[in-house]
């Protein structure tokens, strides 16, 4: 039986200038190893819930707990454990790939040697070493985006966050990027992620949370979760819980 | 250790990169450091060799008048050109439309009246101690000695230039008078030991700079007020970049990995400030080198260094910490790059007026020399002063240490604040 790797407890969250709640009284476990998924229409409070889980962003009252090493951490005292991917790009474009993922390698605490293997490794892997040393702002999108993933994965975390880490990418990016999330899948990391690509979700995720209004909606397998509401897919899915209303 | 090294070479990277960056730093003090002691080195010449550029139209039928342009020659105060073929109308005009800033017209009884009114004087003085009974001449009305001045001269200048003629002209009459004397007594010419008494026995006035330790070293000019100057100024325009760069990495991307990775941030900070704080001291150092080696070679006064290293390193080093932790402080609590850039630059260029970077502050209004105390670049000067120019000691430094002291905690103190409410610390 898989253990939960995070553990959220009545987690909320209300902005200094908002009287609606960002986030309300969420509970969730997420099992270790597992690929789960968090979808909303836009505005739902997805960013917020992931910023708290990374301990970028704090909680007005709740928790969150890692179950790492046979210890309870806290988000701050798991960061070492967490890779983050941003929506954003996340990096130095007046750097090179290389020179980005030297920084970012040394700020993990990666030793030197280590460090030096890590970046060759992802390089081939991602298909980027024949432009290791040009600068990020040449990089095509799909380019980026996988320096951008590559650069979320160099500490070996334990727990991965991605935030739509294939949005504006061309097949083939997305088809490496996807290549080496299963790979780390498959080695024991627990992945959350958020996209709007509903198809591809599908595919990926072994179970998900659906979000609205800063409440989960849904919690189950794709399988589950069609079957209870009677859809076909996890498009349909969230239309029949969300409506068809514009959020932004 | 190691992730403080990794940020150090993150912000040099990233700073080789930032060409506009780099020239708005560097290039820029040294242009404006070249414009400026250029320019202002003719009004310190002005002001300290005295050569004013002068038109002199002599028409006077006596000797006198070439007495006045020998005596305004030996000066050495002017740079004399001669057109006696000029009439007072021309001469009005011609000065205007020439290089001169100042034209003399010396009229044809310039001779002729101060004699005349010399000699009346002398009789009056003789009849007076009864030596003799003849009666004085009727005084004549007293001749116009012309001067002509172009509207952009300063009213110093001007000042400077009536005083000379009048030092010379009474020079004169009292030399005829003298003569007159010796004359009316049945001399031929004044006696030589007296007459080299009554020229040479002036009291001598002897002209020093003041100087806190008593030690007569430097004089100021364009190179000692320029250079520091242009340096501080150029220290605190950095932060148009630095204060920019803070704002751009704190809403990028990075930004957000990095509070993912903690102390990042800190690190982050702290290279950013020890890197800019780097290149603030390479450009005084760039500036000063400037100075001592390449202001020679054009004509330019050479730089001359303070005698304490230490003391201008000390002075170097609060200067670039002072301008870092305000640009610090701006990059954190503005909301865009824009803000930064545009409040950055604005307030620089105020601190600027205030401080005494254009012009010194002992020639503001009193008001504004109170003001000149809130302005960072003010201190930074000062100290440079004490250093450069007055050849100052511990106790003159102390006011600059400690105000530009006071400076960086409390800029640095805001934005700690600041980031530990934005729970970036």
């Amino acid at each position: 039986m898989l253990l939960p790797i995070i553990d959220i407890q009545n987690l909320t969250k209300a902005y200094d200038k908002s009287e609606v709640l960002a986030v309300k009284s969420i509970n969730l476990s997420i099992l270790k190893g597992e690929k789960f998924g968090i979808f909303g229409p836009n505005g739902a409070g997805k960013t917020t819930f992931i910023s708290m889980m990374c301990g970028i962003l704090s909680q007005t009252s709740g928790a969150v707990n890692y179950h790492l090493n046979d210890e309870v951490l806290i988000a701050k005292a798991a960061l070492k454990y967490i890779g983050y991917v941003p929506q954003d790009f996340a990096f130095y474009p007046e750097l090179t790939a290389r020179q980005n993922l030297s920084y970012f390698g040394k700020m993990y605490g990666i030793s030197s040697q280590n460090l030096t293997k890590k970046i060759d490794y992802l390089l081939n892997k991602l298909e980027l070493a024949h432009v290791q040393d040009k600068k990020l702002a040449t990089y095509s999108g799909g380019m980026k985006r996988r320096i951008n993933l590559a650069i979320g994965i160099l500490n070996d975390p334990k727990i991965l966050f991605l935030d739509e880490p294939t949005v504006g990418v061309d097949v083939q990016s997305k088809h490496a990027i996807f290549q080496l999330l299963n790979d780390l899948s498959a080695a024991g990391t627990t992945i959350i992620y958020t996209s709007h690509h509903l198809k591809e979700a599908e595919d990926f995720c072994d179970r998900m949370a659906l979000i609205d209004k800063g409440e989960i909606i849904g919690l189950g397998t794709l399988g589950e979760l069609t079957k209870h509401h009677h859809v076909d897919d996890l498009e349909e899915l969230l239309i029949e819980l969300t409506g068809k209303s514009l959020r932004d | 250790m190691r992730k403080l090294g990794a940020s150090i070479l993150k912000e040099l990277q990233l700073l080789i990169h930032d060409k506009v960056g780099l020239l708005l730093m560097y290039l820029m003090p040294i242009v404006l450091v070249f414009i400026i002691t250029i320019v202002q080195d003719s009004a310190f010449k002005l002001v300290n060799d005295n050569k004013l550029e002068l038109l002199v139209a002599n028409k006077d039928q006596g000797s006198l008048g070439d007495s006045l342009i020998k005596m305004l020659e030996r000066s050495g105060n002017f740079n004399l050109e001669k057109r006696s073929d000029l009439s007072e109308n021309q001469m009005q005009k011609i000065g205007l439309s020439s290089s001169k800033l100042a034209s003399i017209y010396i009229p044809e009884n310039f001779s002729s009246a101060i004699e005349n009114n010399t000699g009346t004087v002398t009789k009056l003085i003789l009849k007076e101690f009864g030596v003799s009974e003849g009666g004085a001449s009727k005084l004549i009305d007293r001749t116009n000695l012309t001067i002509y001045f172009d509207p952009i001269l300063q009213e110093n200048f001007q000042f400077t230039l009536i005083s000379s003629l009048k030092t010379i002209v009474d020079g004169l009459e009292n030399k005829v008078m003298l003569d007159q004397l010796f004359a009316e007594m049945g001399y031929d010419e004044i006696p030589e030991h007296i007459a080299s008494k009554l020229t040479g026995e002036t009291t001598p006035i002897i002209a020093k700079q003041a100087s806190l330790d008593g030690v007569q070293k430097l004089n100021p000019n364009s190179t000692q007020h320029n250079v520091p100057a242009w340096s501080i100024f150029a220290m605190f325009f950095m932060v148009v970049s630095l204060g920019g760069n803070i704002v751009k990495e704190r809403l990028s991307g990075s930004f957000i990995r990095l509070m993912t990775i903690p102390p990042s941030f800190t690190f982050t900070l702290l290279s950013k400030m020890l890197v800019y704080v780097g290149v603030a001291v390479s450009q005084l150092f760039l500036l000063f080198c400037i100075g001592y080696f390449v202001f020679p070679l054009i004509g330019l006064p050479k730089l001359q260094i303070p005698a304490s290293i230490f003391q201008l390193i000390l002075i170097s080093v609060l200067s670039g910490m002072a301008a870092v932790s305000y640009a610090v402080a701006i990059g954190t609590y503005a909301k865009s790059q824009e803000q930064a850039n545009g409040f950055g630059a604005v307030s620089i260029v105020i601190f600027a007026a205030i401080g005494g970077i254009w012009v010194p502050t002992f020639v503001m209004p009193d008001y504004m020399q109170t003001v000149a105390y809130f302005s960072p670049l003010h201190w930074c000067l000062d100290g440079y002063y004490v250093l450069f120019l007055k050849n100052g000691d511990w106790n003159a430094l102390s006011s600059s240490i400690i105000f530009l002291s006071l400076f960086i905690i409390v800029f640095q103190f805001l934005t700690f604040i600041k980031l530990k409410i934005q729970n970036y610390l």
